[in-house]
């Protein structure tokens, strides 16, 4: 029922996974080696070299690593729900034809192995990064050579456990949506749960279009919302790090962060087309030009991208505040942290210039929609 | 008027390459309400994509007035959509976000037509125009989809079996409407069916088979939709 052709498209879960486990792995299989270390440290300076060097496999753990499953987790849901709400009718026909609920659900546990996929690449990339990384952390020699030893707890909490939690999620999230009536999901009717307008307006139809468009799909509005906050912290928190921290650390949340973004950008956006491609290609069949059929579905969704990236500027800059005023209170020789406008303006520009791509690459695509296609559906 | 020339359509490629339109020629006049009868699979719904300039053709020409509809590119077509063709299909295709007023004004919009509730209130849903379209029966959908249609004020409407999915009392109801507004509104008619009865409304008849038009007929005297069987 689910076929390789649709777990390619899960490939942007398993990018997730991996980015998310790769950045935990590293800070924490470095945190669990420090910790044995301890014994041997006698100098007062190796002895606050140490703690810092604790805090920060914490904070960044903890943080960024926190982060990044929280945003693979969000993004899961999102994608399980979604892959449901597309198959609504197929499901519909399996329950209507007599199948039990349960039954069919269980063939979501294939939502695992993308995860396990991402996950288990992770850990084993944050392996082979490691050497580079504990000398990058001891570059001055304080501290005892710090071995790198394989932790089989660690292992199983980042490799195994979200593999076996999403599979679990995914069977359960789809057997929540199969309690509905076999009609409303043939009639594919939880995709046009139809959310009335609070006011009556009589606007052109293009923008009576993108407003309807926003109303209906909260949770698309949501998940945008937040890939874009993603992408303003991560990238203007990286910014910062290259005074706070290490170049390499700053370098790796970069990447990280912008890969995220663009990986939650570009399913968001696939999202928001395909859940109109019948409405576009109605509106292009009527002759509206596919410039603004995709404005029609997209551009709603602007001010709450501009909303994401606020929003993200300012998580950020109270998150290093607070990372250096209550974590490094004792050090004296960490700059003071200043909120970052140029890191701002670039971070802003990237997404622009993102952003308008994706939208780019999208109306041609949206040139290519054929109304036979969704006829034959 | 629309002319077609020798048209030529094929699906797949290599070894499952087919025809399925094999060199069609005709015209249809202004004002004319045209019906194209055929058996299931013989290609009429290709036909009617061609010629509204939906897709594209293989060979041949399909001219409207002076203009070449088969060698225009996507802008073109786009453009001859909007200004020359309404469409109304068999599932009806209305926007499911939208209200019915706001379906319709898909259509006006396109013609800077403001007039649009008037003709939701000719297909008799002017009590309707907050639902959606999910709270409609499916001859009501289909009244929404020719309103939506019309509201484009189109020189030519294509329709691809727009009976098709209707029961017999609401299928009348909905080619009645259809008849009567075209000849109010006097714009050209292209109706494609595989209903034999149905074809007795219209003054031209064109039969196709397996991708040719094998038969033109001439009805002097066209039946109203309460007059024929069904
Ligand atoms: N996209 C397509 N790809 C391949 N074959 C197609 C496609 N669309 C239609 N056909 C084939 O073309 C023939 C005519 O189809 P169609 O025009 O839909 O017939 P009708 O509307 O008269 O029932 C059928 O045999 C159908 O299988
Ligand atoms: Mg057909």
């Amino acid at each position: 029922m689910i076929h390789v052709k649709d777990m390619s498209k899960m490939i942007g879960i398993s990018i997730v996974s991996f980015c998310a486990v790769f950045v935990c792995a590293l800070f924490l299989n470095f945190y669990l080696d420090l910790i044995p270390a301890k014994a041997l440290i006698h100098t007062d300076a190796a002895k606050i070299l140490y703690e810092a060097q604790c805090s920060t496999a914490k904070v960044v753990s903890i943080v960024s690593g926190g982060c990044l499953l929280f945003t693979t987790a969000v993004l899961l849901c999102f994608d399980i729900g979604h892959y449901i709400d597309a198959r609504s009718r197929q499901l519909g026909v399996l329950k209507a034809l007599g199948w039990p609920g349960f039954s069919v659900a269980l063939h979501f546990w294939a939502f695992g192995p993308p995860v396990l996929a991402g996950t288990a690449l992770g850990y084993a990339g944050a392996h082979l990064f490691m050497p580079v990384f504990y000398e990058t952390q001891n570059k001055d020699g304080f501290l005892p050579d710090i071995s790198i030893a394989f932790h089989p707890g660690l292992c199983l909490c980042l490799v195994f456990v979200p593999a076996a939690f999403f599979s679990l999620l995914a069977i359960a999230c789809s057997y929540i949506k199969l309690k509905v009536p076999a009609l409303r999901l043939i009639r594919e009717q939880s995709l046009q749960k139809a959310v009335p307008a609070k006011r009556e307006t009589d606007l052109p139809f293009l923008q009576e279009l993108k407003k309807s468009n926003v109303r209906q799909r909260k949770s698309l509005v949501f998940f945008l919302t937040f890939s874009v906050f993603c992408f303003a912290s991560t990238t203007q928190m990286s910014g910062s790090m290259t005074e706070l921290s290490s170049p390499l650390m700053a370098y790796m949340i970069l990447s990280i962060g912008v890969l995220l973004a663009a990986v939650t950008l570009l399913i968001a956006t696939t999202s928001v087309i395909r859940a109109n491609r019948k409405t576009i290609a109605m509106m292009k069949a009527f002759g509206y030009r596919a410039g603004e059929c995709s404005r029609a579905v997209l551009d709603g969704y602007r001010p709450w991208t501009y909303l994401g990236f606020a929003l993200g500027t300012v998580y950020q800059y109270v998150l290093l505040k607070l990372t250096v005023t209550v974590v490094f209170r004792d050090f004296e020789d960490i700059p003071a942290y200043e909120f970052d406008v140029p890191a701002m303006f670039l971070s802003l520009a990237a997404f622009l210039i993102l952003y308008e791509t994706v939208l780019w690459g999208y109306t041609k695509q949206m040139k290519k929609i054929s109304l036979k296609e969704i006829m034959l559906d | 008027m629309i002319t077609v020339k020798d048209l030529h359509k094929f699906y797949g490629s290599g070894g499952s390459r087919s025809e399925v339109l094999k060199g069609i020629s005709l015209d249809i006049e202004e004002g004319e309400f045209a019906v194209i009868l055929g058996a299931s699979g013989s290609g009429k719904s290709t036909f009617l994509n061609v010629v509204s300039g939906l897709e594209a053709a293989d060979g041949g020409s399909v001219c409207y007035e002076d203009q070449d509809i088969s060698r225009m590119n996507d802008a073109q077509a786009s453009r001859f959509r909007k200004e020359i063709v309404g469409f109304v299909f068999q599932q009806y295709f209305l926007l499911p976000g939208l209200t019915v007023d706001k379906n319709v004004k898909m259509g006006a919009d396109l013609a800077g037509n403001k007039n649009y509730r008037s003709l939701i209130e000719a297909v008799g849903l002017g009590d309707k125009l907050k639902k959606y379209p999910h709270e409609l029966s499916g001859g009501e959908q289909q009244r929404v989809s020719i309103a939506r249609a019309l509201a484009k004020k189109p020189k030519v409407l294509y329709l691809d079996e727009p009976t098709g999915a209707l029961d017999e009392a609401t299928g009348r109801r909905v080619l009645d409407l259809l008849c009567r507004l075209q000849r109010e509104l006097g714009f050209t008619m292209v109706m494609v069916t595989h209903n034999q009865n149905i074809a007795q409304t219209a003054g031209t008849v064109l039969s196709m088979n397996s991708g040719r038009i094998v038969e033109r007929r001439r009805n002097s005297s066209p039946k109203t939709a309460y007059e024929i069987a069904w």
